[in-house]
């Protein structure tokens, strides 16, 4: 995700020399590659996130495209009255880009987590949000983000995420792409757990269930009318984020059904509780109920 | 024409005045920093034209002290950003003008205060945005002395020397107070000069009450490659002996007795107050 993330910014950094690639000693490793490239378009503040936000609201003001791009936890969760005052409020072109979304640093526990990003950065007027699921979608939110104006956020997964959708993939106008056909079930994915959410509709399927699945890659303006679309003639809708069940994607279904109708939801995130364990991805995806088998299981019961 | 001290006389008039309409503000804050955005404005020291606004070559300044938008919106008026008319709404209903300057309701105001903290990590980025495009401009940031218990402020301290940003001045409103006490009392040890020293910066000390000495330093640029703070020393509520030094007044106005000292030490007439 990073490698498509930083080619696609260098493909328009070479374009507009007002693109700047701003980090706060947490890079890529494309960094330096960057750096030899594009002098003078990259700036490292250390370990400072509200300086390093603050500092590119001050410098989109003065007519730069700043990149910022940092781990997502320490860039929302941290810098977010920036990200409010300077950033949304102000209504001016930062992008940000929250790597190691979800459970990704899933050595480290919650302090690394970026579980909650999407419910918080939601509320903010002016803030388009990208939640792409492959490195083809990542390549697509930058190109995206320089393209939209105002605020942007990306919100990426370090996972070596598999890709889905192809070299030539092009980004639905809706933010929604629709990954399996299936009517009777149709699960609703965003970010790098599509690979599991893939798998448990394969189950379902095997085991008889019309299921289908979408992708959603922009959560932020949420195409609600694609969405109801999508849904229609299905007995059950779900949600499946690595992210808390409370304000992302389930909250977002939550409210568009219960203002517009449509069916049953059910969530599965992490519900009301910072994510246990420590290790592998797999396993603490496992742990926490978020792996293809326990998706599968969750829906199965849903269903009943 | 008026004579500096008459005409800052006049400014703080009409500052209150103007709050007293609007119901309320930030006066002692305001009177405290008056001289040194009547110097960055009026006595020029900063490049600038309320006509083009957003001219790329102009200095920038951002209030980081949000707190005192009146007496920047009172000086921007004084400069030719708007209108006296425009003044009078402030706090008005549907006014575009509140408490705290906003950029998305004046041109000229170059980023939105109001919460503490956010003026120098901006301030650097315009600044670093100035050298990217070799426009030999400055920025200024006014922050308050309390102001300087953000964390924010000295991740930008740190970084201002790193980067190297010797078109950025911070001019300190050393006031001494904040909202319930006195600086000193909030943090013990303040000791700006050796503490800005002991970080790179180069520092000067002035008046902040006194226009020429203001206008002689922040009319000279910085030292090569060092971002630099300018500690004006200031009396919060500077103007009307009630309100000096005393921190009951941070976002208070007059009642009907304080009043009429406010009316004599301001030099208002009976019918300027009705």
């Amino acid at each position: 995700m990073q490698r498509a993330y930083m080619s696609a910014l260098m493909e328009l950094a070479e374009k507009d020399k007002n693109i700047l690639h701003l980090i706060a000693d947490s890079g890529t490793g494309f960094d330096e590659m960057f750096r030899r490239n594009f002098p003078g378009q990259m700036y490292n503040f250390g370990i400072s996130e509200q300086l390093m936000t603050g500092a590119a609201a001050g410098m989109a003001i003065a007519g730069k495209i700043p990149f910022v791009f940092t781990y997502g936890s320490f860039l929302v969760h941290r810098a977010f009255e920036f990200i409010r005052n300077d950033i949304c409020f102000q209504n001016i072109s930062v992008k940000m880009a929250g790597m190691g979304c979800g459970l990704s640093v899933s050595t480290l526990g919650p302090s690394h987590h970026t579980t909650e990003d999407i419910s918080v950065l939601r509320s903010l007027p002016n803030l388009t949000l990208l939640s792409p699921a492959t490195p083809a979608q990542t390549a697509e939110s930058v190109r995206t983000a320089y393209e939209t104006p105002g605020p942007v956020y990306v919100r990426i997964g370090m996972n070596n995420e598999r890709e889905f959708f192809g070299e030539s993939y092009t980004p639905s106008i809706s933010g929604l792409d629709e990954v399996i056909t299936g009517r009777e079930v149709v699960v609703f994915s965003t970010g790098s757990i599509l690979a599991e959410a893939y798998e448990a509709v394969n189950l379902l399927r095997e085991s008889g269930v019309d299921a289908g699945l979408v992708n959603v890659w922009r959560l932020k303006p949420f195409d609600s009318g694609a969405f109801l679309e999508a849904v229609k003639g299905a007995g059950l809708v779900v949600s499946v984020e690595e992210h808390s069940i409370h304000g992302g994607l389930g909250g977002i279904l939550s409210e568009v059904i219960a203002e517009k109708g449509g069916p049953r939801l059910r969530r599965i995130g992490l519900a009301d509780k910072f994510a246990a364990g420590y290790g592998t991805l797999e396993r603490v995806r496992a742990e926490n109920g978020l792996d293809a088998k326990s998706i599968y299981e969750s829906i199965t019961e849903a269903m009943r | 024409m008026l004579n500096y001290d008459d005409e800052l006389k006049d400014l703080r008039r009409q500052i209150f005045l103007t709050a007293r309409k609007g119901g309320t503000s930030h006066l002692a804050s305001c009177f405290s920093c008056l001289e040194i955005l009547y110097t960055l404005y009026i006595r020029h020291v900063m490049n600038f034209d309320p006509e083009n606004p957003d001219m790329p070559e102009r200095d920038r300044l951002i209030l980081s002290k949000g707190h005192a938008g009146l007496a920047l919106y009172t000086v921007m008026c004084r400069a030719g950003y708007l209108t006296p008319e425009k003044l009078a709404t402030y706090l008005q209903p549907r006014t575009e003008l509140g408490g705290e300057p906003s950029r998305r309701d004046l041109k000229g105001i170059e980023t939105s205060t109001g919460s503490l903290g956010h003026g120098l990590p901006a301030g650097i980025g315009m600044a670093l945005a100035q050298k990217m495009d070799a426009i030999p401009a400055r920025t200024f940031v006014l922050v308050g002395d309390g102001e300087l218990q953000e964390g924010s402020v000295w991740e930008g301290v740190i970084s201002a020397r790193a980067f190297g940003l010797d078109n950025l001045v911070m001019i300190l409103d050393c006031n001494g107070l904040q909202k319930m006490c006195t600086v000193e009392e909030t943090i013990s040890f303040v000791e700006w000069r050796r503490k800005f020293e002991a970080f790179g910066w180069s520092v000067d000390e002035v008046d902040g009450h006194n226009v020429d000495e203001l206008e002689r330093v922040l009319s000279t640029g910085n030292v090569t490659g060092l971002p630099r703070l300018v500690i004006a020393h200031t009396v919060k509520g500077k103007g009307v002996s009630l309100m000096e030094n005393n921190p009951l007044w941070h976002f208070r106005m007059p009642n009907r007795k304080e009043s009429k000292i406010f009316a004599a030490e301001l030099g208002l007439t009976q019918e300027e107050m009705n």
